[in-house]
């Protein structure tokens, strides 16, 4: 636990409720406790109360309940009062806590205080974080699963795995005089192998928890008037675009965010690609290449009445590499043709309706497979970027370390990069503390 | 009485550490004084006749390229040299030689005697002459007082020492000599925080009583490598080869009916032993499931038979030694000369030290070797020199230097002591260097010589070598660099012979050299581009820096990195409890620890990285208050 001041903050949405949770967490509440209550409250036992103002009034009746350190949520004292909703009374009961010496919470100090007093580590903080801002239901869900420490606990598993390699190799380079060959009788190579196989679905689960997170951006272009507007607001639900039979009419890159199986995909609808002297689209065409830069997915929207133009195919030829591309035939109900969808060598084609909506469905499905959503949100970890970009660093460096297994030392070092990598999730882990798995595990010295 | 010269420092102990102290101080220019109980031991090896291995070997070499003894003491006293680990590469690959006692002993008192500036006197300290929080000098058993600037300790196990053979316990130093208890009992009183610990070695055997031809030969590298960077193998004596022989079941069995008398699974000794280096008894009760254990069988030297059964270390009662002892292969008439003992004895927690080796309690005192928890010979030379640079700095008035935990092992060592504090033993091992790749044996001279002569403690001969040696290496790295080789005008043939393949366009031998399958006298052997230097020390420092430069640059980044928090420096007046934020342990560990800096506060057991950020959130405050404060006055 630690001395650190008194804060209050209401924890429940402002607006009417039912019942409305102030929160207080500090050192020493007990006397805090006192003042406002008018007695003192038994530790975790939702007692019905009277708060108190200073003139001794009752301002709401509610149940508190106390938990002394450490046993709470910060690790701090912590007592929730919770009385009835609305936001004229909940701010009487806070104003009264201020009164008595707390300070308003400042957003995610308590969870900062969990983790400061060692509740939580860095990733079960952070998921509170996500938890409270998730934007979708998916969202939210992924982010329970790793504050109750599942991705915690993948992680730890992984980095489990590597010690047990490092100290093999370690065990090899520090004591040579042993008889034992740590690295061929473990089978280290192998050992490898497994690890790098491990942290691939690991790193499979962060991605889609940053999927759900983050979302993904698809960067909408085709020739003017095919009818992007139209697929957007078919997409949408909702008016976004304007739709007119002018070709040029979108003059900007317009954002929509739509969800679909509770994966945020941010569509960026661009200018009408094409060679032009006006200013003012010149501008918008400028901002379109911006967009398709930063794009996971290039969704390219055709004409079936036209088929393929060659402009669109010039545009094609534009695109970053690498970046996949979907094609969207659109306009099938002038032709009479069913919807479909088909794949070859990476591009992804899918007749539809955009007037009609006949297909959408299966734009919805080649979209989320694309920007690699396996579906389903059991198994994503809430992984933030930092995450992500920790287990690529790792995954790289056990890259190198199996060029490298000819050459022990150099292998040993790219395997104590991966861990400093790991470490920026788990925390750190000491040289002694890899000694002290070699001693545990091995007969060592003279 | 008060002697009547006036010493600048004080060196207590002529062991490992003392001895290089006292050597650095007078190198140093500072008059100094070695107090030891006994001139006939200085430079004695204790333990087994060895010097080096992993991780000690690099700070033997360190010692060495600081100007240190132990280096050239053991290329004149070494009968076997091997370089460890040859096969893995360059920074894991060390130096490890068995020295004949006698011989070390003499290489070291040699140098003692005739170092200018030096003073000997046998005589056993028993306390230290205080005045407010400093020391002024010290006391010895006759009651003589000698003063200095500055005091630097090296007491080995000989602080309230205690010898076990089975049950019976009697207090010494080391088997044979004295115990200092009281000045152990003076230490203690000074309040500084006093532990435990425990080491051993085996019991001594005539090597006329082996039967040699059971076991298995382990003979040195040839041609011998030389220790020090001055050194040369036309100084070794005659070399002797070691042997390898086994325990077996019949001898575990001997062990476990022994172990109701063994001092150690009694509970009788209380002091922690070094896991690394376990006692015979420890190997086979904690590692049941292994039948058979290795012992090497060490020769003590030439003038001698005693033979150093290097791997069981044991304090198990005398009559179970022998029954041990015999149950081995070839040892089955050996005759015992000296039993195997345990020996506790004091150490001080180096939480208590600065990086200088200063004790943070009493001002001018210095600690180095076993009272700080170390164990080895080269930890305690590596201490040793580092505390006599510093004790001969404060002499002067100067501030301390120590070495970077990305600068030398000595660095690392001094930094885990002080910083993590120590639940065993201390031993150096490659793996505690995160920057192992830069901190080689090869280039140890590189990293610290030029330094050392900014200390005064390298002499004129070992610098015209290394600048000699540096502009060498300088030189045809520049040549390598400008020289190029063009495809057209190399015959396939050769390319194929020395590259493997043909070049597809011009390179330079720098690059060439880079790949990994490139050799550097192989590469000399091209049309046009040899003979190349002929110094093998040159060629090898070129040929590693080109090749590990890409793993040596990313460690100088991942150090540049560090930096910021190492240079961080953090008010050795602040109270942590006044940190807000900080947990109540975070708050107990850095009150006990009084880091030096941020870099250093992080690497404490028990900070965790939100404890790292209040703390700068802290550091941040504190500057902005400093700040609107001058901002006021100067308002």
């Amino acid at each position: 636990m630690s001395n650190t001041d008194v804060i209050a903050a209401t924890a429940t949405a402002s607006g009417r409720g039912g019942i409305g949770v102030v929160r207080v967490s500090g050192g020493g509440l007990a006397d805090f406790a006192f003042a406002l209550l008018g007695k003192a409250p038994k530790p975790r036992v939702a007692t019905l109360s009277n708060f108190l103002a200073a003139d001794g009034n009752t301002i709401d009746q509610g149940v508190a309940l106390f938990f002394p350190a450490p046993h709470s949520y910060t690790g701090e004292d912590v007592l929730e009062l919770q009385g009835h909703g609305g936001d004229a009374v909940l701010r009487m009961v806070l104003g009264r806590c201020l009164e008595l010496g707390a300070r308003p919470a400042e957003p995610g100090e308590f969870t900062k205080r969990a983790f400061l007093n060692n509740k939580m580590d860095l990733a079960q903080a952070e998921s509170v974080a996500d938890l409270i801002d998730a934007a979708t239901t998916e969202a939210a869900k992924s982010a329970m699963r790793s504050l109750r420490g599942e991705f915690s606990g993948a992680i730890h598993l992984l980095v489990e795995s590597l010690i047990n390699l490092r100290m093999l190799v370690e065990a090899t380079l520090d004591f040579p005089e042993e008889e034992v060959d740590f690295i061929a009788e473990a089978n280290a190579f192998g050992q490898l192998a497994a690890i790098r196989a491990q942290l691939g679905e690991v790193f499979r689960q962060a991605r889609q928890g940053s999927l759900l997170r983050e979302g993904a951006h698809v960067a909408l272009i085709g020739q003017p008037n095919v009818g992007k507007s139209s697929l957007l607001n078919q997409l949408a639900g909702e008016e976004v675009a304007i739709v007119t039979p002018v070709a040029g009419t979108t003059r900007d890159a317009i954002r929509q965010h739509i969800e679909i199986e509770g994966v945020p995909l941010h569509f960026i609808d661009t200018a009408g690609l094409r060679e032009t002297e006006d200013e003012v689209e010149k501008i918008g065409i400028a901002r379109a290449w911006c967009a398709i830069r930063q794009a996971n997915v290039a969704l390219l929207l055709v004409d079936a009445t036209q088929g393929v133009a060659p402009a669109d195919l010039e545009i094609i030829a534009a695109l970053p590499p690498g970046l996949p591309l979907l094609r969207v035939f659109n306009k099938i109900d002038l032709l009479e043709r069913e919807p479909g969808s088909s794949g070859v060598d990476g591009v992804t084609d899918v007749y539809l309706s955009a007037k009609t909506g006949a297909g959408v469905d299966l734009l919805h499905q080649q979209l989320l497979r694309m920007v690699g959503w396996h579906g389903g949100g059991e198994g994503a970890f809430m992984a933030r970027a930092r995450h992500l970009k920790a287990l690529g660093e790792a995954e790289g460096r056990l890259v190198l370390a199996e060029a490298c297994k000819g050459r022990i030392e150099l292998f040993a070092e790219e395997l104590r990069l991966a861990q400093l990598a790991l470490s920026s999730i788990t925390g750190e882990f000491t040289a002694d503390d890899l000694l002290g798995e070699i001693f545990s595990r091995f007969c060592i010295g003279k | 009485m008060l002697y009547p010269t006036l010493f600048d420092v004080i060196v207590i102990g002529g062991g490992h550490a003392g001895a290089e102290a006292a050597l650095a101080s007078a190198r140093m220019g500072m008059k100094t004084l070695l107090l030891t109980h006994n001139i006939e031991t200085l430079g004695q090896m204790s333990c087994n006749p060895s010097i080096g291995g992993i991780g000690k070997g690099h700070l033997v070499k360190e010692v060495d390229a600081l100007g240190g003894a132990m280096a050239a003491a053991t290329d004149e006293a070494g009968i076997q040299f091997r370089i460890l680990n040859s096969s893995k590469g360059p920074a894991v690959r060390a130096t490890r030689a068995q020295a004949d006692r006698v011989l070390y002993r003499q290489a070291i008192r040699g140098r003692l005697e005739n170092q200018p500036n030096l003073w000997l006197f046998q005589q056993a300290v028993d306390d230290l002459l205080l005045e407010q929080n400093r020391v002024v000098g010290v006391v010895t058993q006759l009651g003589l007082r000698f003063r200095a600037s500055t005091v630097v300790l090296t007491a080995g196990t000989f602080l309230a020492g205690l010898v076990h053979v089975g049950l019976s316990n009697y207090k010494a130093g080391r088997a044979g000599d004295p115990p200092s208890i009281t000045l152990a009992h003076r230490l203690r009183e000074l309040a500084l925080p006093v532990k435990r610990f425990k080491t051993g070695t085996p019991p001594r055997i005539d090597g006329r009583t082996l039967d040699y031809s059971v076991m298995e030969e382990q003979p040195g590298d040839n041609p011998a490598p030389a220790f020090s960077f001055l050194g040369d193998p036309s100084l070794h004596p005659r070399q002797l080869p070691c042997w390898i022989t086994h325990t077996n079941q019949r001898t575990h069995e001997i062990i476990r009916g022994g172990l109701d008398r063994s001092p150690l699974y009694t509970g009788v000794i209380a002091g922690v032993g070094p896991r690394y280096c376990p006692s015979i008894e420890d190997k086979i009760t904690r590692f049941s499931s292994k039948d058979s254990h290795q012992i090497f069988v060490e020769p003590e030297g030439l003038g001698t038979h005693e033979i150093y059964p290097n791997g069981i270390s044991t304090s198990l009662p005398f009559d179970v030694q022998v029954d041990l002892v015999r149950s081995i292969r070839g040892f089955e008439s050996a005759h015992i000369t000296r039993p195997g003992y345990a020996i506790e004895y004091d150490y001080f927690d180096p939480v208590g030290l600065k990086h200088s080796l200063e004790t943070k309690a009493i001002q001018g005192l210095f600690f180095a070797g076993q009272i700080n928890g170390t164990t080895g010979y080269e930890e305690a030379a590596a201490q040793g020199l580092l505390a006599g640079i510093n004790a001969a700095r404060a002499a002067q008035g100067k501030d301390a230097w120590y070495p970077a935990r990305d600068q030398a092992y000595i660095g690392v060592m001094v930094d885990d002591l002080i910083t993590r504090g120590v639940v065993e033993p201390y031993r150096m091992f490659t793996s505690r260097a995160e920057y192992r790749l830069l901190l080689r044996e090869d280039n140890a001279d590189l990293r610290l010589t030029e330094e050392g002569r900014g200390l005064g403690v390298i002499d004129d001969k070992r610098w015209r070598h290394f600048e000699a040696k540096r502009e060498a290496i300088a030189a045809e790295q520049e040549r390598l660099k400008s020289t190029w080789v063009n495809p057209r005008l190399l015959p396939q043939k050769e390319a194929e012979r020395v590259l493997g393949k043909n070049i597809e366009h011009e390179y330079s031998l720098l690059d060439l050299l880079r790949r990994p399958d490139v050799d550097y006298q192989n590469l000399m052997t091209l049309p046009g581009v040899g003979p190349g230097v002929s110094n093998a020390e040159v060629s090898e420092q070129v040929e590693i820096q080109a090749k590990y430069q890409g793993y040596i640059s990313r460690q100088l980044e991942e150090i540049a990195r560090h930096q910021h928090y190492e240079t961080m420096a953090l008010p050795s007046d602040l109270d942590y409890r006044e940190v807000h934020g900080l947990s109540i342990e975070g708050q107990h560990k850095l009150n006990q620890h009084k880091p030096e800096t941020l870099g250093q506060a992080a690497r404490i057991s028990g900070v965790t990285p939100a404890a790292i950020s209040v703390l700068l959130v802290h550091l941040k405050r504190a500057e902005q208050d400093i700040k609107t404060t001058s901002n006021k006055k100067s308002a």
